[in-house]
């Protein structure tokens, strides 16, 4: 590692800086008038206006869970693997098979299933390769935190979020 | 003697040591071998070898799939996923049991064999649970390659998958699980009970579509010490390794090879490991010592390696306190006064000490110490490698420790029934597979090596332990119990603070 220094020319114009800053005022000039006098808007009053996003937007992971509020998923590791940011952390173990009504079909699952959301780029890559389609995202894109550990998805988060798409 | 370095070699002859294949005879006696035409290229071959064995010679025998063919058991043909086109030949040729002749043109990769080849995969599959998810063998499965390689792109099957419900997860023993939906009923593991372990302890029930993979007596179960070999050789996930079962999935493992020093056989291994952390041992294929087979405590080994009691830090006494964790930096200077001050001191060697490691501790003692003597020790229900012997006809042997004959070669002589009387500091050195001999009589005593908090914690006169590495984290030099010398790299890196014995020494 190290830093690379790049170093160019500036011209007599950007040396100045006076240009670009008029240019500047200009805009928010433009914007102003527009707003205070002809009440053009360019923000909403969030949150009790909320942008209408993509069917397809993708936001917060869930997993879904099939009729007995078990999850879907069976700790394949396929989310993990392809996972690009390297934010998928999953352990398996075997459902204990005295007691599992779904037989062979779910007969491995997870004993822990994080993500850890602030590296997740949010790809979808993951919903993609799921072969049992547990995990998805949602269109819950409200994702604000106050701490880095509520930033750690665990599957107990990860089943709370089943609401449709959202 | 000289000794070779374990590594795994993909191409090698893969024969089985107890059915040694004849090697080309050279020198002036030898005849000119006979050849045959291996997709255009001609190869010489040995008289009695199958088209299989001579596409093994000529290393390209990736090019023949197979199911039931294994180099170390016998011939079954049955599979017919090794069909290859024979000239002259009416119809498609079985290449792991049709015999070489001179002049034959043999191609493995014509339409006809490509058509047969997804055929048979096509019905492999017609009752196949497809639950490779769930499957501990996806990413090493044969199925999955073959399919992925010759299979048609879809089923041409829409009838229900067979199931058999008592044995969709059925414990063999403790440690292998089956699933006879998944099992393409190739036979290895009924050829193996049969031939290698001879315990004859895994049966095919029924013919046809009934047919069930079962126990040979239901009491007694699947009982041999080889069980393990059962789930690297089984070509898809019928047989499942529990201890391995759903802990990892294959693809994220990394495999370097290594020694197993669980007894005095030696056998070669390569770890699993992710992280550095290891996951299973699997054998690799060696004929002069374990062929294609490692036993259970072997390969169950591991664990003392990734124990979680295993003491990774360097201890001092202090007094009231018992050994507490401290740093190298204030371990030294302690440990060095504490042997430059004893009137006699002994060094005692486990013998799964490798041989580079007891030379260096013999130089260092001899620098170290006015007064000192150096004795090894196994501790494993025998004292010297004359007592070893054979547990089965196969590799496990009575000496628990892999390097007494090598401890023996360098010249030292084992700790006798005097012990440590008259000795005030003992150094015991050892891996984690020597016993612990009794040192209760000594002043000081300073452990080195594998320890793990029950060990230390049994001896009441610690004062200091030196945090060593085990045998797969790191490189050296075993003899094992036939005298065979071979030399290992380090496998996986040390999650802790040990230090390889010539760091420590350094430091003093
Ligand atoms: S959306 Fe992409 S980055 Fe985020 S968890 Fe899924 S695969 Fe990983
Ligand atoms: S891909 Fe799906 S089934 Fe597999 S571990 Fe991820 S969420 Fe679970
Ligand atoms: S045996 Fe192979 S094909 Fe069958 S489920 Fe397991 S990985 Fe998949
Ligand atoms: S259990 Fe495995 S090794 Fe045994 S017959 Fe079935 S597929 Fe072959
Ligand atoms: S490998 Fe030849 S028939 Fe099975």
């Amino acid at each position: 590692m190290g830093t690379i220094n790049v170093s160019r020319e500036y011209s007599v114009k950007e040396k100045m800086f006076l240009p670009a800053i008029i240019q500047g005022m200009i805009i928010t000039l433009k914007r102003f008038i527009q707003g205070f006098i002809f009440h053009k808007k360019y923000t909403i009053m969030y949150p009790e206006e909320r942008r209408n996003y993509s069917q397809r937007f993708r936001g917060m992971h869930f997993i879904s869970v099939d009729e007995n509020k078990v999850e879907n998923c069976t700790a394949c590791f396929l989310c993990e693997t392809v996972c690009p940011a390297e934010c998928i952390h999953i352990v398996a173990e075997e459902r204990d098979s005295a007691s599992n009504p779904y037989g062979v079909r779910k007969e491995k699952k997870p004993l822990s299933f994080d993500i850890e959301v602030l590296r997740c780029c949010f790809c979808g890559f993951c919903e993609e390769a799921c072969p049992k389609d547990a995990i998805k995202l949602s269109r819950n894109y409200e994702l604000s935190i106050l701490s880095r550990q509520e930033g750690i998805y665990d599957l107990n988060h990860l089943k709370r979020e089943v609401k449709g798409r959202g | 003697m000289s000794s070779y370095e374990i590594s795994k070699s993909e191409n090698y002859l893969n024969y089985c040591s107890d059915k040694i294949r004849p090697l080309p005879v050279t020198g002036p006696d030898a005849k000119p071998l006979p050849k045959m035409t291996l997709d255009g290229q001609v190869v010489e071959f040995v008289p009695g070898d199958t088209i299989m064995q001579v596409a093994e010679r000529a290393k390209v025998a990736s090019r023949i799939p197979r199911y039931c063919y294994h180099p170390g058991l016998s011939i079954a043909g049955t599979c017919r996923m090794c069909t290859v086109e024979v000239e002259k030949a009416p119809k498609l040729m079985t290449a792991c049991s049709t015999p070489a002749t001179d002049g034959m043109v043999v191609r493995t990769r014509s339409e006809k064999v490509l058509k047969s080849r997804s055929g048979v995969v096509d019905c492999l599959l017609a009752s196949h649970p497809l639950d490779c998810p769930v499957c501990d063998k996806a990413g090493e499965c044969e199925l999955q390659d073959y399919d992925y390689e010759y299979g048609p792109s879809r089923s041409s099957f829409v009838d229900e998958k067979r199931v058999f419900p008592k044995s969709s997860t059925r414990k063999l023993s403790d440690k292998i699980v089956l699933n006879m939906n998944r099992c393409v009923a190739c036979e290895r593991c009924v050829r193996f009970t049969d031939e290698v372990t001879k315990t004859n302890d895994l049966v095919m029930l029924n013919r046809g579509w009934k047919k069930e993979l079962t126990v040979g007596d239901e009491d007694k179960g699947l009982y041999n010490d080889y069980q393990g070999c059962l789930s690297d050789f089984c070509p898809v996930g019928a047989l499942t390794w529990s201890d391995f079962r759903f802990q990892k999935r294959v693809w994220f493992l990394r495999g370097n090879a290594s020694i197993c020093d669980r007894c005095a056989k030696g056998c070669n291994i390569e770890v699993h490991s992710e992280k550095e952390i290891i996951y299973r041992f699997v054998p690799i294929y060696n004929p002069k010592v374990n062929a294609h087979w490692i036993c259970d405590e072997g390969r169950l080994s591991y664990k003392m390696v990734t124990n979680s009691h295993r003491v990774i830090a360097p201890l001092l006494e202090v007094a009231g306190h018992g050994p507490t964790a401290t740093s190298w930096e204030t371990l030294i200077p302690v440990t060095a006064s504490l042997l430059k001050n004893s009137s006699r001191a002994l060094l005692v060697l486990g013998t799964d000490s490798t041989m580079e490691e007891c030379e260096n501790l013999r130089k260092f003692f001899s620098k170290f110490v006015q007064n000192g003597e150096i004795r090894y020790f196994n501790g494993t229900g025998i004292t010297t490698s004359s007592e070893n012997k054979a547990l089965d006809h196969l590799l496990r042997q009575n000496d628990k420790t892999p390097n007494t004959k090598g401890v023996e070669s360098l010249g030292l002589k084992p700790l006798d029934v005097a012990g440590v009387n008259g000795f005030d500091t003992v150094i015991l050195f050892r891996s984690g597979r020597a016993g612990i001999p009794s040192v209760a009589a000594a002043k000081n005593l300073i452990l080195w090596g594998v320890w793990s908090d029950e060990e230390v914690r049994a001896q009441k006169n610690v004062r200091a332990l030196l945090p060593g590495l085990a045998t797969q984290e790191k490189s050296g030099t075993f003899m094992n119990c036939d005298g065979i010398l071979q030399s290992f790299k380090k496998a996986v890196e040390h999650r802790g603070y040990g230090l390889d014995v010539t760091r420590i020494i350094e430091k003093f």
